[in-house]
């Protein structure tokens, strides 16, 4: 049977889009639904914008992604230890930039979404991203704000979403979020919490095995594999975001402007030549807790990726007297990316043993 | 600017009256671990101080990977002894510039999650220990506390704030702590008034009725505190005098009950009130000494909050001299946000 005539069909979960959820893969035959776009994702990580397509034709291997340009409202909480204060902040996926050779939104697709966000997914990321920031100092939201710091602090924040997420924020303001968080009740729950295991388990003095334990089961092939595509995805944008983020006037400036797009050179052709997690050479394969460290060490290296996203931010926003500051970071950065994808390509840890 | 040191010494007394000296140093990393461990003939403590160094460096924000830090300690500890633990934790972090360094630190502490930030205890127990500072509850329970950030995996929410003390030309910066408990539901009493839910601990009648009437003058303004907290206010060990640490109590409150921004570094503040049910921030003496005095102290992330009165009087550049040391500042007329 010829498909010529057949109707499209709506994609399942589709009238959640621009409600719940961002972008969904589309099954192929499929009709973007309404008032969506389309992008198509290859399996190399290339991305491609479908213009106004009534059906969804993607060649095989590629991954057809519908999103909804929203906007969308969210309530951040920027201070882990402060939940009743937020940001209400509301963004939207913009018109695609007809300068950029591609959009920011699809790179983020293209890199770590995989079938469907969800939009407290991407409104945990952001948060998390935006509480990074704040850590680290490349964003101030200080107490009793001024006029002057909250303004600065707004385009900061505009500048970090677009350069991390690709997303466009409209407006946000400081919301008290009371009427949905109680702070006492979940201190008063995490003490009932804390109470039960005491009585269970005695803490064991001087056990450090016990210690590591983490919460959350880390499991090393996938995590591996996901960070791995980020780094091989996102690094060429990165360094070609470095060279169009500002032209040093000053020769020192530019100078280290160079050596830094050298050394991240360096680093995105070594994941381009990463060993697999699982073996140890050709043919001979590799421990469980060696490819452990081995993933530890990948997802480190998104985390580094991470800041120089919002480096970048920094970077574009920035003046002349402030680049020797910036790329000092950079440098500490840079660093830490070479030091993480060495470790991802170690066989075994650097022994102890220097004679020093 | 504060310059980084290159080396650190640490002091960590024990329990058996003698005292431990670490020594950490900064150098290149060249390719080797990030932290070496040394202790005099035990290899294994020097690898166990190098896991309590590494499960520590977790709670920090950034990582910077071209340092290595090199702890060495002078002799090997009793058997079974811990408290060097918080003090190799606070050298390691003053020689990497994560904290203001001090002449020579002086602690005792051990715990069982450094990688939460907890401090659990010190193996001092009640012996005298003159200005150590001293881990667990009572001393120093987070390590995030040492900037006044409340533990954000504890049931009960304790924040810093710090304000300006001057006696002629000297001064100093105290602190004040505010620990927040939630109240249980009295199923009857509804009607516990808000000054009985506050506590201020090894303070004179006055100022307990001073804090009581301040936090609930502040509460009130607030509009969502009232009747869910029992708090606890603590002073550091200086004495002092007038009302200038009540902007301090009142931003200290706030953290605790998670309901301000959080500052990077230390909140210090200056101020007092005839309205803090209106929020207002009034002018207070010694504007001159606290601001020589907030610029020696002020450090990376800091944050400091003077009354807006004082807007005119400070200093030319102060604002930009602060800057440049990683502080800001800000001269307000009411609490809350803008």
């Amino acid at each position: 049977m010829l498909g010529f005539f057949k109707r499209a069909a709506p994609a399942a979960d589709a009238c959640e889009l621009g409600r719940t959820v961002v972008a969904l893969a589309l099954p192929a035959g499929s009709a973007p639904p309404s008032g969506c776009q389309a992008v198509v994702v290859g399996s190399d990580g290339r991305t491609r914008r479908l213009q106004a397509a009534r059906r969804v034709e993607a060649r095989p291997g590629e991954t057809v992604y519908g999103f909804h340009p929203g906007p969308y409202t969210v309530d951040l909480v920027p201070f882990e230890t402060a939940p009743e204060i937020g940001l209400r902040t509301s963004f939207a996926i913009d018109a695609p930039d007809p300068q950029a050779s591609q959009q920011r939104f699809d790179l983020y697709l293209a890199a770590e979404v995989s079938g469907r966000l969800a939009l407290a997914a991407l409104a945990a990321a952001i948060e998390g991203a935006l509480r990074h920031e704040l850590a680290t100092g490349g964003l101030e939201l200080p107490p009793c704000t001024t006029l002057e710091e909250w303004n600065a602090f707004r385009q900061g924040l505009n500048q970090l979403l677009y350069m991390r997420f690709g997303v466009t924020v409209d407006d946000c303001v400081p919301v008290d979020l009371g009427e949905s968080r109680d702070y006492a009740h979940e201190l008063a729950e995490r003490a009932a919490r804390l109470a039960e295991p005491r009585l269970a388990d005695a803490p064991e003095h001087g056990e450090p095995a016990a210690l590591g334990a983490p919460a959350v089961r880390f499991d090393p092939a996938p995590e591996d594999a996901r960070a791995l595509r980020r780094l091989f995805l996102e690094l060429p944008c990165l360094m070609c975001g470095l060279r169009l983020a500002a032209m040093p006037a000053a020769q020192e400036s530019f100078q280290r402007q160079q050596a830094l797009l050298q050394r991240l050179d360096l680093v995105s052709v070594g994941v381009n030549a990463m060993p697999a997690l699982e073996l140890a050479a050709p043919g001979q394969p590799l421990g469980q807790d060696a490819q452990l460290r081995r993933a530890r060490h990948s997802r480190r290296a998104c985390v580094s990726l991470d800041e120089a996203w919002a480096l970048l931010a920094r970077l574009r926003q920035a003046g002349e007297a402030a680049l020797p500051q910036l790329y000092g970071e950079a440098e500490r950065i840079v660093a830490n990316l070479e030091a993480d994808c060495e470790g991802r390509r170690a066989v075994t840890v650097a022994a102890e043993g220097e004679t020093e | 600017m504060n310059r980084i040191p290159e080396s650190v010494d640490c002091r960590c007394p024990l329990a058996d009256g003698s005292v431990l000296t670490l020594s950490a140093s900064r150098r290149p990393r060249a390719g080797r671990a990030e932290v070496k461990c040394l202790v005099p003939g035990d290899v294994r403590l020097a690898e166990r101080m190098q896991q309590v160094l590494r499960l520590a460096r977790l709670t920090e924000a950034g990582f910077d990977s071209r340092d290595q830090v090199v702890l060495s300690l002078d002799r090997r500890p009793p058997e079974g002894e811990r408290g060097w633990e918080l003090a190799a934790v606070l050298a390691d972090r003053t020689v990497r510039g994560l904290l203001r360094p001090q002449a020579t630190p002086v602690a005792n502490g051990w715990s069982d999650a450094w990688e939460r930030g907890r401090v659990d205890g010190n193996t001092l127990g009640t012996t005298a220990a003159g200005g150590a500072l001293l881990g667990g509850a009572g001393g120093l329970p987070h390590l995030g506390l040492l900037s006044g950030h409340a533990d954000p995996s504890a049931a009960v929410s304790t924040a810093r704030a710090w304000f300006p003390l001057h006696s002629g030309d000297a001064g100093s910066l105290a602190w004040v702590e505010v620990s927040v408990h939630p109240l249980a539901g009295h199923g009857g009493q509804e009607t516990l008034e808000e000054e009985q839910t506050i506590a201020a601990p090894d303070q004179d009648a006055a100022r307990q009725l001073a804090v009581r009437q301040v936090l609930a003058g502040a509460r009130h303004y607030d509009g969502r505190a009232l009747g869910r907290w029992r708090s606890v206010v603590r002073f550091g060990a200086e004495a002092f005098a007038g009302r200038s640490w009540e902007l301090a109590l009142v931003m200290a409150d706030r953290l605790a009950r998670g309901r301000e921004f959080v500052p990077r570094g230390r909140l210090i503040a200056s101020g007092c009130s005839g309205a803090w049910h209106a929020g207002r921030v009034d002018e207070v003496d010694g504007l001159a000494p606290k601001c020589a005095l907030l610029l020696r102290e002020a450090g990376p992330g800091d944050r400091i909050l003077l009354p807006r009165a004082w807007q005119e009087g400070l200093p030319e550049g102060y604002t930009e001299q602060l800057r440049a040391q990683g502080a800001s500042v800000a001269c307000v007329e009411r609490i809350g946000i803008i």
